[in-house]
């Protein structure tokens, strides 16, 4: 039983409790569009109303309510994952965009490059993405490979882009593209599981392509006051965040602080995020923390293998290999995360967190870690 | 009501009128040059009446900037010699006291007419006030008509009496006068030839006490001269056993109340038209043959409370008196409280009579209410269908939860006064008086320097803005006081019946104005705005947040015209709602469009168990179908 059900299904007042009056909301827009009361703007999440019913799919779909890591397993990959680290997966690679990588690309432009594939191909009607610039970026839903590349580019605040899922799951698309984060792979996930009443909601034909981002955590829209100061206001065009400190180019040069300096934006909901790789994507797309021409991709599901293979056979991407000594440092960066969270959630949260963890997963996650920390 | 009977040139003839038709009449009657008003309920249309008759009767009317300015202006007339009527509800009266008291201490010249409408039961007024107690604070005599006629005639008469002692004098007319239709014999029409005429020679001031001992002789030659005005009167046997001294509608009232207790024969009725001052002679004359004496008056007791100072000085302990500080006269508020009727002074008198007043009158009400009952839409007090301020309501609620900080909202007067209530979503957290929203802002954005830490809104309209916002505006400005001030931009004065005013292109009278925009003033006053229009919902929500988030005073102005004056004449956008979008309640939204946003237009078809819109209402803002989560109201352009 998850937690939850003690009140019967829960809605709106349990889901302001228990995640957005603890700014544990990490603004993926799931809940925005289904109903008139929960509003976005900019980063922001918010109840503006109470909608007076008891139960609700904002609470069902919401990715900070409670959630068994290992239902989540058996439902997207049809068992239970041995790599606690990094989640079910059946490649990982380095990978670059041979054709179409935009200009603002980052890394390798493989997240832009496997998207504006799965339009062309008719795979996908459309895609979930972030657009803007850095400094005001927004959801957008993108009908065409141009769009696409437009959106190209990390954002490093909380974009609520989920909201454009709902409204062209509502205007009758199906087949939707989603490139998210891992909370927003999850949200996605978990209305796809749902059963949920009515035409309305995300279901599995709903769904074409979710593509998820290696995510460490995102940062308040406060960054933006701090950069601006920083830079004295010259527009920045690009922004990084390697382990070496984040980065940002400005058309006359680069900008790099310590990781310190902006420690402070990091949004609380990402401290007690479990997922740093989008565990449950079809493919999964982050940096190499190593060559910055290159991507990470993790290959997890059937769906994920074919549209990789199609890429290649296309020749829209380059693979490598992943190099062997890498794959421990990638693992021990995850498994990090995922002992920082839990013991956060027990010190700090009591039995309130969210993340339910089967008894086998966290013994092989302290084993796991504890081989890889050595 | 009828233009045509207000302009009627032969005299003697019968026309009905409104009362503040009548009053209308009346001035030209006395032939008015010059009338001024900011509009308000209930003798908004005294001026609005006037300023269609202008050109025709060669004189000049206008909706002034606010009350203080429109009696200045008058006053200056009446200091040139012409006739002058200046108009306002007891609320203006509160805005223009400072001059009020200053003009009774240096008198008028031309006579000058005071128009004050007070509205017992606040029936369109956010309080009810009695304005006659200001008046006797400043040395301002009081007419009160009891009907429609009287309200002619003594608006007319009241010209006249202010020539005589250089003096303005108060017209005081209630709702139910200025609202009711009467028969009104016509007097001679009277077309202003006076020439103004203000030189070096004349010197209007008001310094010294001196002449303070004159407006108590000017008082005292009007209570003297009051003792033989036709206006008050005595009706009832020769010899009675009490009196009810009646004043303004009450008057009517206390004839029915005595008629349905048969008690006509044994209790006289003393109208008292000037109330003040009192008649004081012809009081005592009236006094002295009855033991006991009632007052029937609304809202205060005034009268009663002079009278019984009169009689204590002069028939001490000669006649009981009854009324609101006895007790005996009260409507169900209360003695002192609300409005009489005829029902409410007939209880009042039956108990004081010892006649049982039967109370099978009220069983008739309970079963006239209950047959109507069906047949009365059930109506809230809520912004009409379209209205652009529900839009911006939602949008400021929106972004304040969206903000997290428990942004505070502070009201001011207008229709979005409203906003108290359900239609404006509960929003506003303070009501007072025009203006003073901005001036609580600020005072709330000087907090901060004491650790009040939360966001601060005022909610102002247009017609208040330029009425009475734009000192605290300045005063935040210069204090740099924290606050955020949204412009509820309708563009028109729309309460009262959409009156230009200074952010318009035409005059009272229609002639072409020399527009004032609001941005000049806020741009001058040196403040940051933006400008939004509320329909569109999101994007207001955006504004509002992002200016939410900044320091220092900052104004919004949240403009689209009042949805009654857009459509007028026009084809209205058609919404409907599309029953196969349309998933009612297994939908999420718990039937918002009718139930939460809460249009007038937004119905829910119980039979169909679908949202439904009431195409006879609806104005066709749309602003429904962009809030509606399944995208099922539907909008069609009108050509």
């Amino acid at each position: 039983m998850e937690r939850g059900c003690e009140f019967g299904m829960p809605g709106q007042e349990q889901l302001q409790k228990e995640v957005m009056d603890r700014d544990l909301c990490s603004s993926c827009g799931i809940c925005v569009g289904l109903c008139p009361y929960i509003k976005t703007v900019r980063d922001r999440v918010k109840v503006i109303y109470p909608c007076g019913h008891e139960d609700g799919t904002c609470y069902m779909v919401c990715p900070k309510t409670p959630t068994n890591i290992g239902n989540m397993d058996r439902a997207v990959f049809g068992r239970e994952r041995e790599d606690q680290a990094l989640g079910l997966f059946s490649g990982i690679y380095y990978a670059r965009a041979l054709t179409g990588k935009p200009g603002g690309a980052q890394y390798g432009g493989a997240a832009s490059a496997l998207t504006g594939l799965a339009l062309r191909e008719g795979l996908i009607s459309s895609a979930v993405l972030t657009g803007g610039d850095i400094k005001s970026p927004r959801p957008v839903l993108a009908r065409d490979a141009d769009t696409v590349a437009r959106c190209a580019g990390s954002k490093y605040t909380g974009v609520p882009s989920l909201l454009e899922l709902n409204r062209a799951i509502r205007d009758g698309l199906t087949d939707i593209g989603v490139v998210g984060r891992p909370c927003q792979v999850v949200a996605v996930r978990k209305s796809q599981q749902g059963n949920l009443p009515g035409p309305q909601y995300p279901s599995s034909s709903g769904i074409g392509l979710v593509l998820g981002l290696f995510c460490f955590w995102s940062l308040a829209p406060e960054l933006y006051g701090f950069l601006q100061l920083e830079t004295g206001g010259e527009e920045i065009v690009k922004m990084d965040i390697p382990v070496e400190g984040p980065v940002a180019y400005t058309r006359a040069g680069k900008y790099s602080w310590q990781l310190e300096d902006i420690r402070t934006f990091i949004k609380k909901s990402c401290n007690t995020c479990f997922d740093s790789t989008s565990e449950y994507a079809d493919i999964s797309v982050g940096s190499t923390e190593h060559d910055p021409v290159w991507n990470t991709l993790i290959i997890r599901t059937g769906k994920g293998l074919d549209i990789f293979n199609l890429a290649l056979q296309k020749g829209v991407i380059e693979i490598r290999e992943y190099p062997p000594e890498r794959l421990p440092l990638l693992r021990r960066a995850a498994l990090g995360k995922k002992m920082r969270v839990l013991s956060l959630l027990e010190k700090d949260l009591g039995n309130t967190g969210y993340i339910t963890l089967p008894e086998k997963y966290r013994r092989d996650l302290e084993t796991q870690w504890g081989g890889i920390n050595q | 009501m009828s233009l045509a009977g207000v302009c009627q040139e032969k005299a003697g003839v019968k026309v009905a009128l409104t009362g503040n038709e009548a009053i209308a009449r009346g001035a030209l009657e006395a032939g008015v040059a010059y009338a001024a008003s900011y509009p308000g309920s209930p003798t908004a249309e005294v001026l609005g009446t006037l300023s269609r008759v202008a050109k025709q009767f060669n004189l000049y009317a206008e909706w002034s900037v606010n009350e203080k300015v429109a009696m200045e202006g008058v006053a200056a007339a009446s200091f040139a010699g012409l006739r002058s009527l200046v108009v306002m509800k007891a609320d203006g009266l509160n805005v223009a006291l400072d001059f009020a008291g200053a003009l009774a201490i240096s008198g008028c010249r031309g006579g000058m007419v005071m128009v004050l409408g007070d509205d017992p039961n606040a029936h369109s007024s956010v309080r009810e006030e009695d304005s006659r107690n200001l008046c006797k604070a400043k040395h301002l005599p009081v007419l009160e008509p009891s009907s429609v006629r009287e309200a002619m005639e003594m608006t007319r008469e009241a010209f006249a009496l202010s020539e005589e002692l250089e003096l303005p004098v108060v017209v005081r007319c209630v709702t139910r006068v200025c609202h009711a239709s009467g028969d009104v014999e016509l007097g001679e029409l009277v077309r202003p030839e006076r020439k103004p005429d203000f030189t070096r020679e004349n010197r209007v001031i008001t310094f010294g006490i001196k002449l303070h001992a004159g407006q108590e002789s000017k008082l005292a030659r009007a209570a003297h001269l009051v003792c033989d005005s036709a206006f008050n009167s005595y009706t009832g046997p020769e010899n009675p056993e009490r009196l009810v001294i009646a004043s303004g509608p009450c008057y009517m009232y206390a004839q029915e109340a005595l008629e349905m207790l048969g008690a006509g024969g044994t209790t006289g009725i003393l109208k008292l038209g000037t109330t003040w001052p009192l008649p004081e002679a012809l009081l005592l004359e009236h006094m002295e043959r009855v033991p006991e004496v009632i007052f029937a008056e609304e809202v205060e007791p005034f009268v009663e409370d002079n009278v019984m100072a009169l009689a204590a000085g002069c028939l001490p302990g000669k006649v009981r008196f009854y009324g609101k500080r006895s007790g005996h006269v009260a409507g169900p508020a209360g003695p002192g409280i609300g409005e009489l009727d005829p029902d409410v002074l007939a209880a009042s008198l039956g108990n004081i009579l010892g006649i049982n007043y039967s109370p099978g009158t009220i069983d008739n009400k309970q079963e006239a209410l209950s047959l109507l009952e069906d047949k009365m839409p059930d109506r809230e007090l809520a912004f009409c269908a379209g209205c652009p301020h529900r839009a911006s309501f939602w949008a400021v609620r929106a972004a304040l939860e969206l903000d997290g900080r428990g942004g505070i909202v502070l009201g001011d007067i207008g229709c979005y006064t409203l906003g108290m209530a359900r239609t404006g979503y509960y929003l506003l957290q303070t009501v007072h008086c025009m203006g003073a929203g901005i001036g609580l802002a600020g005072g709330m954005g000087n907090l901060s320097r004491f650790g009040f830490d939360k966001p601060v809104v005022t909610l102002v309209g247009d017609s208040t803005f330029y009425h009475a916002a734009i000192p605290a505006l300045i005063n935040a400005r210069y204090h740099n006081s924290n606050f955020m001030c949204i412009i509820l931009d309708n563009e028109t004065t729309a309460m009262t019946g959409h009156q230009p005013h200074p952010g318009r292109q035409h005059t009272a009278m229609g002639e072409p104005a020399h527009t004032v925009p609001m941005e000049d003033i806020i741009r001058g006053v040196g403040m940051p705005y933006i400008v939004q229009d509320p329909y569109d919902v999101e994007a207001s929500i955006e504004v509002i947040y992002d200016l939410l988030r900044q320091e220092g005073p900052r104004v919004l102005i949240l403009r689209r015209s009042c949805v009654l004056a857009a459509v007028r004449g026009k084809q209205k956008d058609r919404v409907y709602v599309n029953e196969d979008k349309c998933i009612g309640d297994s939908c999420g939204c718990g039937r918002f469009c009718s139930r939460v946003f809460a249009c007038p237009a937004n119905v829910w078809d119980a039979e169909k168990g679908r949202a439904r819109i009431d195409e006879a209402v609806c104005n066709g803002c749309g602003v429904c179908a962009s809030l509606c989560p399944q995208g099922a109201i539907m909008v069609e352009r009108g050509v």
